[in-house]
């Protein structure tokens, strides 16, 4: 990402008043605090806020790498859930070898239970939502470092 | 009342329900697909969800995903607007099986006044006036030509699901009724998925005048007054005002009741429309409306009268807070919505606005979701602003609303200000000998 991009960011941040700010694009992922790492400001602009904590934005204490692999997201609206039913094993963990169309979890919607299936094959590097909690479109749920 | 309410919108109506459940204080949530991800509905309501990507199909009227999003957020009513799901039976029902309320009238009625001749069965029922024409769907060429020929030409030829001004033709004899009889029934259905079509009595210069009314649960039926919407562009509205100029006390107190007679005869149970075309002193039923309009707020200002406030405590199971004797008008309000279209050839003009400055003052209202540096989205309808103007009488009301749009800056895109500024000028338009063709008509004799 060019010094320019980076000053053009710095600079909406500034105008909306903006405290972090988190993009991802071609590949590449960038994450600006104005508050010089102190994670946990609220942002000064009321922010869309789901009620849930685990919305996958944790705001860790920083994180300087910018995560590689393949970024699982929700296709729909619903519940996330990490095994079939309360008391099974999930179906994945992380450190798991995973191969494409494999499933990962369940998104529960309408009272449908929808099956999320792997898109690479891999390993669970990372499981960005907590189980019974929801999600949204487009919401990460699993990072796949491919293999 | 409500614990929660999900607006299942976009744009200044999701804002305008968001306002609303303010002053009622109730919390709310938003919807949003992928290209309005800093929208301003998004920005100001309690909480927000991401509903899928940018295409409306796939996302604001995605029926699992905004059901989904009412419950993972706990919702306990879903306000649908105006356009997207707010007639929709599939989600009317969806909702209530879900243990949600929604917001606005019960799916009896969104499947009476959705097919436009039930609407009419309905219409007549009541005793409203109703143009001369076919009570039900035609089943032949052959009864179309009967029909038209009983009916005294010109006649229009209407799909019986059409809606949005869509879905008709005007036809002028026997001829061209054979020669367009099929070609329009298949049009009906690749638009409407129904190719059922009736026959109506054509009006060549009605005015189009509509009553707002509102019912509750309860048996209560209010009129909120009647707006004027003639002035549209292919049966797009551009310019709306309240209350109706130039018809006399007659017909006003007339149509008024009319209205109000159909809600009480339905038992329709929320806020509503009952459109009508004018011509001389009779007027006759078109079709109802059976939701929150884009034009709502002319009417609240000459009344004072919430609409969206209403609407949701009637869906709360309130008794109607008015009594028609409450319900008096003051004033004159005129609104012009602002499209993002080219004024004169109205190709959409979508992109980022790069200039915005909104005017204000006394008997100044801005119901918009935009603002500098707003990205106006391809995917959606063209609707970035409604400027509406109220005034002491209907001759301040053009005046302030003609420096009111001298005023207002949108640069970036192009939008119909231009346009309706030209049109408040016409001596048509001040002495209100406008009908429904007459934008069309102006802009023709332009060329």
């Amino acid at each position: 990402m060019e010094l320019e991009r980076i000053e053009a960011l710095l600079a909406l941040m500034q105008d909306f008043n903006v405290a972090e700010l988190e993009l991802e694009e071609e590949g590449s992922r960038i994450r600006l605090n104005r508050n010089g790492g102190a994670a946990g400001v609220p942002m000064m602009v009321p922010a869309p806020a789901m009620v849930a904590a685990g919305t996958g934005q944790v705001p860790a204490s920083a994180t300087p790498a910018v995560p590689s692999g393949h970024l699982v997201k929700s296709p729909m609206v619903g519940t996330f859930y990490r095994a079939a039913k309360p008391g099974s094993p999930p179906f994945v963990s992380v450190g798991d070898r995973v191969q494409q169309g494999q499933v990962l979890c369940i998104v529960e919607a309408m009272k449908l239970m929808n099956e999320i299936e792997a898109e690479v094959d891999g390993t669970i590097a990372e499981i960005c939502v907590e189980n019974a909690q929801p999600v949204q479109f487009g919401q990460e749920m699993f990072r796949i470092e491919p293999a | 009342m409500f614990s929660k309410i999900l607006v299942a919108n976009r744009g200044e109506i999701a804002l305008r329900v968001i306002r609303a459940c303010r002053e009622l204080d109730i919390p709310t949530v938003a919807v949003y697909s992928e290209a309005d991800r800093n929208a301003l509905h998004v920005r100001f309501a309690d909480e927000a969800v991401c509903v899928g990507p940018a295409t409306a199909t796939l996302s604001y009227l995605n029926i699992p995903n905004v059901i989904s999003a009412a419950e993972i957020t706990d919702a306990d009513a879903i306000h649908p607007g105006y356009g997207f799901l707010s007639e929709n039976i599939a989600f009317a029902e969806a909702v209530g099986a879900h243990g949600m309320v929604f917001v606005g009238p019960d799916t009896r009625h969104l499947a009476t006044f959705g097919d436009k001749l039930s609407a009419k069965e309905a219409a007549r029922k009541a005793g409203v006036p109703l143009l001369a024409g076919t009570a039900s769907a035609l089943k032949s060429e052959d009864e179309a030509a009967v029909t038209a020929k009983q009916i005294g030409y010109p006649v229009l030829l209407k799909a019986a699901f059409g809606g949005g001004g869509k879905g008709m033709r005007v036809v002028h004899s026997e001829t061209e009724l054979r020669k367009l009889y099929d070609v329009t029934s298949a049009e009906a259905l690749a638009s409407f998925g129904n190719g059922a079509m009736f026959l109506e009595k054509f009006l060549p210069t009605p005015r189009h005048i509509e009553v707002q009314v509102a019912g509750d649960h309860h048996g209560n039926a209010i009129h909120v007054g009647e707006r004027d919407c003639s002035l549209q562009r292919r049966h797009q509205k551009l310019i709306e005002e309240a209350p109706a100029p130039g018809i006399s006390k007659d017909l006003r107190t007339r149509i008024r009741e009319a209205a109000v007679q159909l809600v009480r005869s339905t038992g329709y149970n929320s806020v509503g429309t009952c459109e009508f075309l004018v011509e001389g002193d009779e007027f006759f039923f078109l079709e109802v409306n059976p939701r929150i309009q884009v034009e709502h707020p002319v009417s609240e200002q000459v009344t004072g009268i919430d609409l969206v406030q209403l609407q949701i405590r009637i869906a709360a199971g309130e008794k109607m807070p008015y009594q028609q004797k409450d319900v008096r008008t003051k004033g004159h309000s005129i609104e012009v919505r602002v499209n993002a279209e080219d004024p004169w050839n109205f190709m959409p003009s979508p992109g980022r606005i790069t200039g915005y400055h909104a005017p204000g003052g006394p008997g100044i209202r801005v119901d918009s979701a935009v603002h500098d540096q707003a990205m106006v989205q391809p995917f959606y309808d063209s609707l970035v602003a409604k400027l509406i103007v109220t005034a002491k009488d209907r001759e301040t009301a053009i005046r302030r609303m003609g420096w009111a749009i001298d005023e207002f800056v949108v640069e970036g895109i192009k939008t119909t200000l231009p346009l309706q500024r030209a049109l408040i000028d016409e001596p048509e338009f001040r002495d209100f000998r406008f009908h429904t063709k007459f934008v069309d008509e102006w802009l023709e004799k332009r060329k």
